[in-house]
């Protein structure tokens, strides 16, 4: 059964597992490729995990000059080859949501690559695997489809990812209200 | 769409138009060279060596598959830029010391550490002098003449460059230096190997035949060489024909496997030193100030190049303010969305990204 990472933004509550996991992973060398943020650093703590969301078109490989940035048969964008990454940096320019990280002193990119070992294997990935707030959940279609009945929908409460992304990702994305100031259900 | 237009635009020479595409003009001119060359060298074909005969085919057919990837590669339009505005600064001043340090010491690769570093420098390494011993034999660039005195005489296109001791070190380095090799590529590809049993490291990026069958056919290249070797002084040379076919064999397979696996990377690697020109020259020409904090980030040409390679790729990223995302630098361009997300302008608030970095 495929899964998916889902995202349930507003439930984060800031505790970093999601990073200190990621730096686990296998092949990660234990450094970390995900972000956390203050929304509104200044005023309140609610904050919210940045990811890579796997682009169906990806950014960072459609720029790379040297097809560093493989496309995994599951839909996972894979971090650079390690023989292959010249060094440009074009792909941190060139994705949206400013995912990819960059090492001057190894010459290479290392960016998500959604636990691949793991996740090729319907294990989820290590920051899901963690999240104590179910702000990362590793879900299958039908299971995202259910969430969406649920939070209901003719209204708008849905805010999912589409009119907030540059364009279709294998990553779902939901805020379902908190925010806007609609009571969520559980 | 100016880059649009660039890319698909054909130079038009007399000699490009003389040939269906890129591909059989280079492979034309490729096996004419090997032509001619093999002409002279066996003096208008009167010493063909058939045991070579397997060489000479792997080749071409090398030839194919490397232009064949080669030119494929070279037609995407950021590997396009990266190439033109590369080759055009390629003679910097700081060119000799990046070439230096990409292509032969491997800094790099040490940085990311002394194990893999190592590994590198003896399949690399390995690799790279038994083709500078290869191919002087083979070709007739470089022989050996003995004289009375017991001397060894190193001869490279036919000038003496080097009389030794027939006992001496060097000497006896020049007649085991592929047995050196054959053992540094053998230690290299095995350290490779113990790296993926012990440290099951993205195994899914590791198919086989991207990952595994290049380190084999190095571990058969080599592991056969040695043994020819072993055949002549022990074995008085029995066994030695079939050998030498196995190892002809293992070589052919891996020059035609090379363009399409993990050793691809060994000719397209030398565009890191264009990347580094590149990004060096443009830095110094006009950095990139992001829209939002005004920091600067990356070099102006290259922001725009980027722009224009998504263009092509028809992603656009334009912005409600009016700009592009790729012209925010990157903690803006995160923060950027997830204002998107919470409707709440975090990048406009002047307060520096939180440590990102799980180490603290
Ligand atoms: C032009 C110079 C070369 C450069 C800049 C280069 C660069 C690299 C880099 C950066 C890696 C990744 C290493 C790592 O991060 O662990 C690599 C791996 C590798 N290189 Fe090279 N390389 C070069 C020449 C060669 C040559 C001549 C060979 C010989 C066949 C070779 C064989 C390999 C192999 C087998 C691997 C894979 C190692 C593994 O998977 O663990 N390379 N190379
Ligand atoms: S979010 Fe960025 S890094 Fe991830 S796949 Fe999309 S373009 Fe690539
Ligand atoms: S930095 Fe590496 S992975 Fe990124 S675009 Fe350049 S070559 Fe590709």
């Amino acid at each position: 059964m495929k899964k998916r990472l889902y995202l349930e933004l507003e439930n984060c509550i800031g505790c970093r597992s999601c990073l200190a996991a990621c730096t686990q992973c296998g092949g990660h060398e234990e450094r970390n490729r995900n972000y956390v943020y203050d929304v509104n650093p200044l005023v309140n703590r609610q904050t919210m995990p940045l990811m890579c969301l796997h682009c169906e078109n990806p950014a960072c490989a459609r720029s790379c000059p040297a097809q560093a940035i493989q496309i995994h048969e599951s839909g996972a964008v894979l971090s650079a080859l390690v023989e292959k990454c010249i060094g440009c940096q074009n792909c941190t320019i060139a994705c949206p949501y400013g995912i990819p990280k960059f090492d001057t002193e190894q010459n290479l990119m290392y960016k998500c690559d959604l636990c691949i070992d793991r996740t090729k294997d319907g294990i989820p990935p290590m920051c899901a695997s963690v999240c104590p707030s179910n702000t990362l959940q590793w879900l299958t279609d039908e299971e995202i489809e259910n969430k969406k009945k649920q939070f209901n929908l003719d209204n708008g409460k849905w805010v999912t990812s589409m009119p907030y992304l540059e364009g279709e990702t294998n990553v779902k994305v939901n805020l379902p209200g908190i925010l806007q100031g609609i009571t969520k259900l559980y | 769409m100016q880059a649009k237009a660039s890319v698909n635009q054909k130079t038009g020479n007399t000699l490009n138009n003389a040939f269906a595409s890129h591909f059989a003009k280079s492979m034309f001119l490729s096996v004419t060279a090997l032509a001619i060359l093999s002409f002279i060298g066996t003096r208008m074909f009167t010493h063909v060596d058939l045991n070579l005969y397997g060489y000479m085919v792997g080749t071409i057919v090398f030839l194919g598959g490397f232009f064949y990837r080669f030119i494929a590669w070279g037609e995407r339009p950021p590997t396009k830029i990266i190439l033109k505005k590369g080759l055009k600064l390629l003679f910097r001043k700081s060119t000799p010391k990046t070439s230096v340090e990409h292509l032969a010491t491997y800094n790099f690769i040490w940085n990311r550490g002394i194990y893999r570093w190592t590994q590198h420098v003896l399949i690399g390494w390995g690799c790279i002098l038994s083709c500078f011993v290869t191919f002087p034999l083979v070709f007739g660039w470089m022989y050996f003449t003995m004289d009375d005195n017991g001397h060894y005489n190193i001869i490279a296109l036919g000038m003496q460059v080097m009389t030794v001791p027939a006992d001496g070190i060097i000497a006896n380095l020049s007649y085991n230096a592929l047995n050196i090799t054959a053992v540094m590529v053998i230690a290299g590809v095995c350290m490779a190997l113990y790296r993926r049993l012990k440290n099951m490291q993205a195994r899914a990026e590791q198919k086989f035949l991207y990952d595994f069958m290049p380190l084999y056919m190095l571990l058969l290249v080599s592991i056969t060489g040695l043994a020819l070797t072993f055949m002549n002084i022990f074995l008085h040379g029995a066994g030695q024909p079939a050998m030498s076919l196995i190892h002809q064999w293992s070589v052919i397979i891996t020059l035609i496997y090379l363009p399409f696996g993990k050793l691809a990377h060994i000719p397209f690697r030398p565009m890191s030193v264009l990347a580094r020109n590149y990004r060096e020259h443009y830095a110094e020409q006009a950095m990139k100030e992001c829209k939002v904090c005004g920091d600067q980030y990356v070099s102006s040409e290259q922001s725009q190049d980027v722009v224009d390679v998504l263009g092509v790729n028809d992603i656009q990223f334009k912005t409600k303010e009016g700009h592009h995302l790729a012209e925010m630098c990157l903690p803006c361009r995160r923060k950027y969305r997830i204002a998107q997300f919470s409707g709440f302008p975090t990048h406009e608030v002047k307060v520096k990204e939180a440590n990102q970095n799980a180490k603290g």
